[in-house]
């Protein structure tokens, strides 16, 4: 007899048994698919996205090399710039600034962001792509703008209509639908306007110290190599951000990167519930299939050959989900450019990424693999005189065999816990997220696992004392509940789970929105006013003090660009600091205070007195910033600005309310300390909401370059921002709902046959289908409440954590979350339930009694 | 397909009063001082108390017992199932009481076939792929197929083979069953109570293709049983009450009958 390859024997076998109950592993197929389908989908997208961004990197900006800077170039700069274009080196200037755009004279202005830019030269690479379909070169005539839907729908204008913007007029062109370096550009807060640059000229707007960003497109011939370039231009732009295409745009190449990381974690917590599901499923499974492995030992099987049929088994199931997974997650990853075509003009992008199909499908099967072992290993421990029980005790277990099973569950605890750790930190790239991942999941599992069985078990002991009243149907539906083999708690947890991070990002969500409308204290300004030259000051202060509905005096705060060269004799170089320090090597605004602004707290030294104008002028430095850049009280800086250089001393580190307009300014100095040098005003005031178009439109209609920002619409782009991130995060966490979903269905299923015997014997007793149907939907809303009552409470918990420690936010406990979880969990488990067991329903008694 | 045993009535059998052989050449099973002891801290419970026996290759035994008496519990030591408190077993010289679980699960592969009383079959496999299963489990290659169809076809479920257990009767399962035992060609044979969950008629029928099977095959047959009427067919009934064996004679009839 030949000897076959045990492996094909042991396959051969575990098809034959899974092709027998297909059925009851479908559930376990379709949480796997969950899992894998989020995960692929989303590092599918990233890596098609990244590779969209290499391949069209010249298009996303436009060009081969950028500086951004916010001044405007010095002679100097100039200089260098000329002496590129001798090499053949094209640029383009583009000035980027917010204002306000009116449709004609008595409406409501609105904010805007301008781009001014070359029409000859821009873009480099890409087009401007305009309805109705002109040529960019000819449309944007020095009178006229390009301008996104957004300005369309928000001024009620259409195409060849007239608005104006710094008082002067210009004729709408034509609309934009695609503009090559949207994403890469600044000041992205309202809908875009775009200009010739003498069209930007006509609008007055640009003034020393006005808040625009400069960014100069350059474009190089292709023998030049574009690293001389960049340090050349390093060398004069001290303070610009360079960037070339090779690095396409760091700031989204980041953005990428991180939500991919999140993300990617994100659809890990729904593999390892799937996970959890298939183990839970497997071991239901070798429960059911003691008898057979006890008789499969009977006829000569190594405990070894069982393990093999099995762990075949197992491994199919995974792959199989896996492979659903594969096809899910490129359906998610088409769904994901609908999210980003607000932002980004996607072109064609692969649809399949074989790399992350291939990942998505080994972290799948190892997953399902490794969560498996522990019941996997049970086999062994399965002993063929089972079926003579009849007259055969159980053998005694000895101290020894128990610890020996005990270790070991423990050690595959560990290993599961050390390879999701592992895991997570390979999706992450970074070992501690990794070691926080494992630990919070085992965290999160432990408190979720302790939980369930706390309310489940006190629902027992609730329902042994309920009332005769409460009638059976209440009575026996709860006692299903402890069905054997029913697994209440694990489909208790894995809801759970999937409740608890939906349910948290949700509350977080509202939490953030709420706390920056609740947290803005009474007379708070809801209306600032941006670049107000220092000749209008006055009258603009005069006017909006005497609107109607305005509160109280406006703040008005004059500020002026400045650099810090060093700080106790020690230059400030940006390669040397780290982070978020390095935007002081920059030029940052500062201002003078005859004495402390209201809302202001001295946190060490003092404040000088009103009036005071020392020698060497004297400032105080905003705490943050201090502890930053370890500036204490007797601190040297020495300031340069474009006219002229100065020294000062640190006399007070302050702290400002964070809401108030002088918390925009961390550097105050002395009266006389910044005389002579170009001074931008800023306004902020109270008006009642009602009258705050009326203010806009007076404003605009005297001091046209005058930017309002209406707070109120400043917020609902925040909201639309908050609404896009977290809708995406729901998008992946709604997979671990589903994975949850699957594992009640599961467990539903697996008890199918003792639920069929129930429903047989309560028939024969006299109960009608409307009965018994309501037993079994009490069992279902129970596992589904008590799942989602656990994931809200939880949710609350760990939301608070997250809004009040992580964000410094001031959030009390949201409580409709959590009463919206406990519903709608119910209902999903009702619906989920009865899926998967209607069939059991309609059952007639004397087939199945006949087969007993 | 002919039956070569015909057992349409109880025939009042007589037990030769002699004792079997002690010394038999070459036993396929030796028991010798056999004892089981269940033991929890508060309960003793001597199932085995110290058996002895022999039995030579090709007898069939009944072994007969009141419930409790132990006859599963021996049935289950001799085939390797439980832990012997004490004693020895040898099947084939071979000492199974000191073999590790997986070499064990070997011997049952090579030597052993067993009827069990509530069939166990596997209910996810075909009858064809119920039988195939020992055969595959030792390694067999495809080439068994051709002697699963055939012993099928001798217990006359040729038409059945893709039917699963649930699509079959309690007969026909047990026949599947048989199959199943012989399909290694074991040397040993062990039936647990096997027509016990079978009607009378049924139970007849299994029971005649069991002993032509086993005729035909040439197995050692050990078969537990209640009924008088299936041991009446053994070439020896050995009696055990209370972990003892209390009688152990050779059935004439059938030692003079056809076997």
């Amino acid at each position: 007899m030949t000897q076959p390859n045990p492996w094909r024997t042991a396959a051969k076998i575990a098809w034959r048994e899974t092709r027998a109950s297909s059925g009851r592993f479908l559930f376990v197929i379709l949480a796997v698919a969950a899992g894998v389908g989020a995960l692929t989908g989303v590092r599918g997208f990233s890596r098609a996205f990244h590779t969209m961004l290499q391949r069209d990197a010249r298009g996303f900006m436009a060009a081969d090399l950028t500086i951004r800077t916010f001044q405007l170039p010095t002679t100097e700069q100039t200089a260098v710039m000329d002496r590129l274009a001798t090499r053949g080196i094209r640029r383009t200037q583009i000035t980027e600034t917010l204002t306000m755009a009116s449709p004609g004279e008595g409406s409501t202005p609105l904010l805007i962001s301008v781009k001014a830019v070359d029409p000859d030269a821009y873009p480099f690479y890409g087009t401007v792509q305009l309805r109705p379909p002109l040529a960019f070169r000819s449309a944007l005539q020095p009178d006229a703008v390009v301008v996104s839907d957004g300005v369309l729908l928000r001024l009620n204008a259409k195409v060849g209509d007239s608005i104006r913007i710094g008082g002067q007029p210009f004729r709408i062109a034509a609309e934009v639908t695609n503009e090559p370096d949207r994403m890469t550009g600044s000041l992205n807060v309202g809908p875009r306007v775009m200009m010739s640059r003498a069209g930007l000229e006509r609008t007055g707007l640009i003034v020393p110290g006005s808040r625009a960003a400069e960014r100069f497109l350059f474009k190089l011939p292709v023998a030049v190599p574009i690293a001389g370039v960049r340090q050349e231009l390093k060398n004069a732009f001290r303070e610009g951000l360079i960037a070339d295409y090779t690095e396409a745009h760091p700031l989204i190449e980041q953005g990428l990167r991180q939500s991919t990381t999140f993300l990617s974690l994100v659809s890990l917590v729904a593999l390892v519930i799937a996970a959890l599901g298939v183990a839970t499923a497997i071991q239901a499974h070798l429960q059911q299939k003691m008898d057979s492995i006890a008789v499969m030992k009977c006829l000569g099987a190594k405990s070894s050959q069982v393990l093999r049929i099995y762990v075949i088994q197992t491994v199919g199931l995974g792959l199989a989900g896996s492979a659903i997974g594969i096809a899910v997650g490129s359906l998610v990853q088409m769904v994901f450019p609908l999210f980003l075509e607000r932002y980004f003009h996607i072109s064609s992008m692969p649809r399949f990424d074989a790399v992350s199909a291939l990942q998505g499908l080994m972290v799948g099967v190892l997953t399902v693999l490794l969560f498996t072992v522990p019941p996997l290993l049970g086999v062994r421990h399965i002993r063929p005189a089972l079926i003579f029980r009849r007259e055969m005790a159980a053998p005694e277990q000895t101290f020894r065999q128990w610890w020996s099973r005990a270790a070991g569950s423990l050690v595959s605890s560990v290993v599961i816990l050390a390879f999701v750790g592992a895991l997570a930190a390979w999706l992450s790239d970074n070992a501690t997220t990794g070691r926080y991942f494992a630990l919070a999941i085992a965290g999160a599992m432990l408190t979720l696992a302790a939980v369930a069985w706390l309310l489940l078990r006190g629902l027992r002991i609730f329902s042994r004392h309920l009332p005769r009243s409460a009638g059976p149907v209440v009575r026996q539906g709860i006692a299903n509940l402890y069905r054997p083999g029913n697994h209440a708690g694990a489909a208790v947890m894995a809801l759970g789970v999937g409740v608890m991070f939906t349910v948290t990002i949700w509350i977080v969500q509202r939490g953030l929105l709420q706390d920056i409308i609740r947290t803005a204290p009474p007379g708070m300004p809801n209306v600032y006013l941006l670049d107000v030259t220092a000749s209008n000051r006055q009258a603009v202060f005069d006017l909006v003090s005497g609107q109607a509905g305005v509160e109280g005096k406006p703040e008005m705060l004059g500020a002026v660009s400045a650099t810090m060269q060093s700080i106790d004799g020690v230059t400030l170089n940006r390669e040397k600091l780290l982070g978020f320090a390095r935007r002081y090597a920059r030029t940052v605004s500062v201002a003078t205070a005859p004495e402390k602004p209201p809302f202001t707290e001295v946190l060490s030294g003092q404040w000088w007195a009103a009036g005071e104008a020392p020698k060497v002028p004297q400032l105080s430095v905003a705490e943050s910033v201090a502890k930053l850049l370890k500036i204490k009280v007797g601190t040297e800086i020495v300031w340069t600005t474009p006219q002229r250089s100065f020294t000062s001393v640190v006399v007070a580190i302050h702290k400002s309310e964070s809401v108030r307009l002088t918390a925009r300014i961390e550097f105050f100095f002395t009266p006389g300390a910044l005389d002579g040098l170009p001074a931008i005003y800023y306004g902020g005031v109270r008006a009642k909401p009602a009258d705050v178009p009326a203010l806009q439109k007076i404003l605009y209609e005297k001091f046209p370059t005058v930017t309002v920002v209406n707070m109120a619409e400043v917020l609902d782009t925040i909201q639309s921002i908050v609404d896009q991130i977290s809708l995406v995060v729901r998008f992946i966490s709604f997979f671990s709902i589903l994975a949850g979903v699957v594992i009640l269905a599961s467990s539903v299923a697996g008890t199918r046959f003792r639920r069929i015997r129930e429903v047989v014997i309560l028939k024969t007793l006299g109960a009608t289908r409307q009965r018994i149907a309501r037993i079994f939907s009490i069992e279902f809303l129970v596992i589904g409440a008590v799942a989602g009552l656990m994931g809200g409470l939880l949710a609350g918990g760990f939301a608070w954590l997250v809004l009040n420690r992580l964000l410094r936010a001031n959030a009390p406990p949201d409580v409709m979350p959590m009463l919206v979880a406990v519903a709608g969990t119910a209902a999903l488990a009702v619906v989920t339930g009865w899926a998967a067991s209607y069939r059991t329903l309609g059952q007639k008694p004397l087939e199945i009694l006949r087969d007993e | 397909m002919s039956t070569a045993i015909i057992v349409t009535d109880v025939i009042p059998h007589t037990l030769d009063s002699r004792k079997p052989e002690t010394h038999i050449s070459n036993p396929i099973i030796q028991i010798k001082r056999l004892t089981r002891i269940i033991a929890t801290p508060t309960h003793r419970v001597d199932i085995l108390r110290g058996i002895d026996l022999e039995i030579p290759r090709g007898q069939f035994v009944a072994i007969m017992g009141p419930s409790g008496s132990g006859k599963s519990t021996l049935l289950g030591l001799l085939a390797g199932l439980d832990n012997a408190t004490d004693g020895q077993i040898l099947l084939d010289d071979v000492d199974i009481t000191r073999l590790s679980e997986d070499a064990m699960a070997e011997v049952r592969g090579r030597k052993i076939g067993f009827v069990f009383q509530s069939f166990q079959l596997i209910p996810t496999l075909t009858a064809e792929e119920n039988v195939l299963l020992p055969a595959e489990l030792a390694g067999a290659g495809p080439e068994v197929t051709g002697r699963a169809r055939e012993l099928l076809t001798r217990v006359g479920l040729a038409d059945r083979l893709d039917h699963y257990p649930v699509q079959l009767s309690g007969g026909e399962q047990q026949r599947v069953a048989l199959a199943r035992a012989f399909i290694t060609r074991p040397p040993i044979l062990f039936a647990d109570e096997p027509t016990g969950n079978l009607d009378g008629k049924t139970g007849q029928q299994v029971l005649e293709l069991l002993l032509e099977l086993n005729r035909l095959e040439g197995a050692t047959l050990v078969l537990v049983t209640h009924d008088p009427a299936l041991a009446a067919h053994a070439d020896r009934v050995i009696t055990l009450r209370d972990g003892l064996v209390v009688t152990d004679q050779m059935n004439t009839d059938q030692m003079n009958g056809p076997r």
